[in-house]
C-alpha cells in the first residue's frame, strides 16, 4: 500500500507532466478503444446489412454473367431462359438458405415509357425484408405490386385497374412498394405464373436469386452450385460482397498496426517520464533506502506509479473514446470506402475492461526499467552533499 | 528564551520515552557496561574513480561503546562520512575488520538492510524529507516499508502503534505543533527535529548524524545538538556525530579526531 501511497502523492507533486503522461497514454488507449469497437461494429454492421441485402447469389442461364447481371438489376427482355426445375436442385444445396426464381420481362410501348416486370412468389418477399407494402400481397393471379416510382407516375393506388400497354391484360393493384432506393423501385410486380402466361413463357425462368446460409461462405456456395450444375453461371450478386470481405481484411491490418503503434508510442512516453521523475529524485530515492527501504520498495514503489500512470490514462482514455464517439466515428468513415449505416463505436464493457487491462499491462512493461534503475540507487552515492 | 524552553520542554519528555513498552535504545540489553556497539580494525575504504584511487580510511582502529555520545571531527575530507556510512551498513569496507552491533560487517554481501533498518538511525545534514509527505508520515516512512525476511506484515495494531510512537516523538522533538505540515512549511531546525523524530522511530540502537547541524543557525544548532545529547543521557541511546564544528567538540563525552583518513587522537 506504500508504494501506491508514495506513487499517488509523486504524481500530485508535478501536475503538469502528470497530466500530460496520462493525456499520452489516454490518447492511445482512446485510439485503441474507438477503432477496437469501431472493427466489431463494422463486421456486425456489415453482416446486418449483407443480411439485409437478401440475395447473395445470382444463377443465370448460360451466356455473358456481367451482361446478365446488368439486365437483372437494372431490367430488360431477356434473351436466355432456363427451367424452372432448375429452382428445386438450387433450394436442394444445403449452403442455400432461401432462392426465388424470377421471371423478368418489359414492354417498350412506342413513345411511352418502357414497363418492367417482375414475375416473383412468397420466396421473393424473403429475399426482400425491408420490403414494405402499402396494401395486401397478391390477392388472385391478376394482381400486381407496384413499385412507388412505377405507382407515382401512373398515379395508381391500391385497388386501381392497371391496363399493361401492348398486351390485352388489366390487373388490380393490390399494393404499392414503399420506397427502397432500389432498382425495385421501377418494377411492376406480379405472381410468376401471370408474367410466365403474358410473355408466353411457361416452365421458365431467367434468374434464380439465392441467400446463402452463412455470408462469409458464399464463395463455397458459389463453387458447390457451379459443380451441381453445369449449364448455369451462378455468380456473387454483386462485386460488393467479395471488395468488402477483403476491405474487412485490410482494415483488420491497417487497425492492428495503428493500435500497435499507438500503444508503443504511449508506452515510450510513459517510460521517459517516468525514468525522468526517478533520476530527479535519485536523492529522494536513496533517502528512502538508507531509512530502511529495500530494492524490492524501491522497485515497488516506481513501479506502483507508473501502474497508477497508465491506470489513469486507460480510465481516463476509455471515457474519451466514449465521450467523442460520434466524431471518431465521422471521421473515419470519412476515410474508408465503404461503411455500413448505423452507430459503429459503442459502449462496451468487455472493450472497456479489454483497454483498461491493456493500460495497466503497459504499466507493467513501461515501468520495468525505471523501477529497476530506482532499485539499483546505492544510498550514500545519491545522498552525499555537494 | 523561545527556543530554549523548547528544548528544555524535549528534554525532559525524554525520559518519558525509555519507551514503555518496547525495548529500550540501548545498544544492548546486557548489563555489562563495556559492550561494543563499533570497533573497527585496520578499517580501510578507498575509493576508485577511473585511474585514480583515494584512499578515504587508512586502516583506522577504533573501539566505540555502547551509550557513548561520540563526535567524529576533522577536516573536510578527512573521512568522517565515509566512516559513518560503514558504521550504518550503508558502505562496505575495502580492508580491515568492522563489527557492528555485534555483526561482522564484510567486504560485500547483501543482508544488512533489515538488520540497518531495525538498528540504525541516521540524520543528515540535508534533512532528507519527503516533500510529499506532513512530519507524522515522514516520521512513520521507515517503518512503512515491506518488511522482507519473516518480519511478517505489520498489523493494525502495530500499524496504530507506530502511528502513536510517530506522534509521541514529534512531541518529544518538540513539534507537537507541527504533525501535518509539510517540510516546506518548516523552518530548518524544525525539519531536522523531524529527521531525528524519524531516525527514532524503528528504536534504534545506534544513531548516526552526519552534520546535523551543519545547515543550521547557531540557535537552532544547539537545539538539535541539545537534543541529541537528550537522547544519549536519558535513554542511553549510542550516538554517533560527524562534524568540523569545533565549538561542540567539548559537549562529546568522546571525541574522535580523524585527519587524512586516518585517526589521531592523543
Ligand atoms: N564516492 C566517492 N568517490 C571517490 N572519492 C570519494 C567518494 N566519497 C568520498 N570521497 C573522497 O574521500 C575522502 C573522504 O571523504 P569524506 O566524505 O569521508 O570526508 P568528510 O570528512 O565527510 O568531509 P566533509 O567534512 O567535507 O563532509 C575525500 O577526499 C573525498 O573526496
Ligand atoms: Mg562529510
Amino acid at each position: 500500500m506504500i508504494w501506491f501511497i508514495l506513487g499517488f502523492k509523486n504524481l500530485i507533486r508535478r501536475p503538469t507532466r502528470t497530466v500530460l503522461t496520462v493525456l499520452g497514454v489516454a490518447i492511445a488507449i482512446a485510439v485503441l478503444y474507438s477503432l477496437f469497437e469501431f472493427q466489431q461494429g463494422y463486421q456486425s454492421r456489415l453482416k446486418g446489412e449483407l443480411g439485409a441485402l437478401g440475395a447473395h447469389v445470382m444463377v443465370v442461364p448460360k451466356g455473358c454473367p456481367y451482361e446478365a447481371a446488368t439486365i437483372a438489376l437494372h431490367g430488360g427482355k431477356w434473351p436466355r431462359y432456363m427451367d424452372e426445375s432448375l429452382l428445386d436442385k438450387v433450394k436442394a444445396n444445403p449452403g442455400v438458405a432461401e432462392a426465388a426464381g424470377v421471371i423478368m420481362d418489359a414492354v417498350f410501348p412506342p413513345g411511352g415509357q418502357s414497363v418492367i416486370m417482375l414475375g416473383i412468389d412468397e420466396d421473393y418477399m424473403k429475399l426482400r425484408p425491408a420490403w414494405k407494402l402499402r396494401g395486401s400481397w397478391f390477392t388472385s393471379d391478376s394482381s400486381i405490386i407496384l413499385g412507388p416510382s412505377v405507382a407515382e407516375d401512373s398515379k395508381l393506388e391500391p385497388g386501381d385497374l392497371w391496363t399493361l400497354p401492348e398486351k390485352n391484360e388489366t390487373l388490380r393493384v393490390s399494393a404499392v412498394l414503399g420506397r427502397t432506393n432500389t432498382q425495385d423501385d421501377g418494377f411492376v410486380f406480379m405472381p410468376r405464373r401471370t408474367l410466365q402466361r403474358i410473355s408466353g413463357l411457361e416452365g421458365k425462368l431467367v434468374l434464380i436469386l439465392i441467400k446463402a446460409m452463412k455470408v462469409d461462405q458464399t464463395d463455397a456456395l458459389v463453387a458447390s452450385l457451379k459443380a451441381d450444375e453445369v449449364d448455369m453461371n451462378v455468380f456473387p450478386l454483386s462485386e460488393l460482397l467479395g471488395t468488402i470481405s477483403a476491405l474487412m481484411a485490410s482494415t483488420r491490418v491497417f487497425v492492428s498496426a495503428i493500435i500497435l503503434i499507438a500503444i508503443i508510442l504511449g508506452g515510450v512516453g510513459v517510460l521517459n517520464t517516468v525514468l525522468m521523475a526517478v533520476f530527479e529524485r535519485t536523492r529522494e530515492i536513496g533517502m528512502m533506502k538508507a531509512m530502511g527501504g529495500s530494492r524490492s520498495d524501491m522497485f515497488k514503489l516506481v513501479w506502483a506509479e507508473t501502474m497508477l500512470t497508465t491506470l489513469l490514462g486507460g480510465l481516463v482514455g476509455v471515457g474519451l473514446a466514449v465521450v467523442s464517439s460520434r466524431l471518431v466515428e465521422a471521421i473515419i468513415r470519412g476515410m474508408i470506402p465503404y461503411a455500413p449505416k448505423g452507430s459503429l463505436i459503442g459502449f462496451s464493457l468487455p472493450t472497456m475492461l479489454f483497454c483498461i487491462g491493456l493500460s495497466l499491462l503497459l504499466g507493467l512493461l513501461a515501468g520495468f526499467y525505471p523501477a529497476f534503475r530506482a532499485a539499483s540507487i546505492k544510498p550514500i552515492e545519491a545522498i552525499k552533499t555537494e | 528564551m523561545d527556543r530554549d524552553q523548547e528544548t528544555k520542554g524535549s528534554r525532559d519528555r525524554v525520559s518519558d520515552l525509555s519507551l514503555g513498552t518496547r525495548e529500550p535504545l540501548r545498544c544492548s540489553t546486557g548489563a555489562a557496561e563495556a559492550n561494543p556497539a563499533v570497533v573497527a580494525r585496520g578499517l580501510t575504504r578507498v575509493y576508485r574513480r577511473g585511474a585514480e584511487t583515494i584512499r578515504a580510511l587508512k586502516g583506522i582502529d577504533l573501539d566505540i561503546q555502547c551509550g557513548e555520545f561520540v563526535g567524529v571531527v576533522g577536516h573536510s575530507g578527512a573521512g568522517k562520512t565515509t566512516f559513518l556510512n560503514l558504521a550504518g551498513l550503508m558502505d562496505r569496507p575495502t580492508e580491515g575488520r568492522l563489527t557492528v552491533l555485534g555483526h561482522d560487517v564484510g567486504k560485500r554481501g547483501a543482508g544488512f538492510d533489515a538488520l540497518r533498518r531495525k538498528n540504525i538511525g541516521f540524520v543528515f545534514q540535508e534533512f532528507y524529507l519527503m516533500p510529499t509527505l506532513t512530519a507524522v508520515e515522514n516520521v512513520l516512512l521507515p517503518t512503512m516499508w515491506g518488511r522482507g525476511n519473516g518480519e511478517g506484515r505489520m498489523s493494525n495494531v502495530e500499524l496504530k502503534g507506530s502511528k502513536h510512537r510517530a506522534e509521541e516523538l514529534l512531541n518529544l522533538v518538540g513539534l507537537g505543533q507541527r504533525m501535518t505540515h509539510k517540510p516546506s512549511e518548516l523552518s530548518g531546525g524544525e525539519m531536522q527535529r523531524v529527521a531525528v523524530a524519524r531516525a527514532l522511530v524503528n528504536s534504534p540502537r545506534l544513531l548516526l548524524a552526519d552534520e546535523p547541524t551543519g545547515n543550521l543557525d547557531t540557535l537552532t544548532r544547539d537545539g538539535i545538538f541539545n537534543l541529541l545529547l537528550a537522547l544519549n543521557r536519558d535513554s542511553g541511546l549510542t550516538v554517533i556525530v560527524a562534524t568540523h564544528d569545533l565549538s561542540l567538540e567539548s559537549r562529546f563525552t568522546r571525541v574522535i579526531r580523524l585527519e587524512d583518513g586516518e585517526v589521531k587522537n592523543g
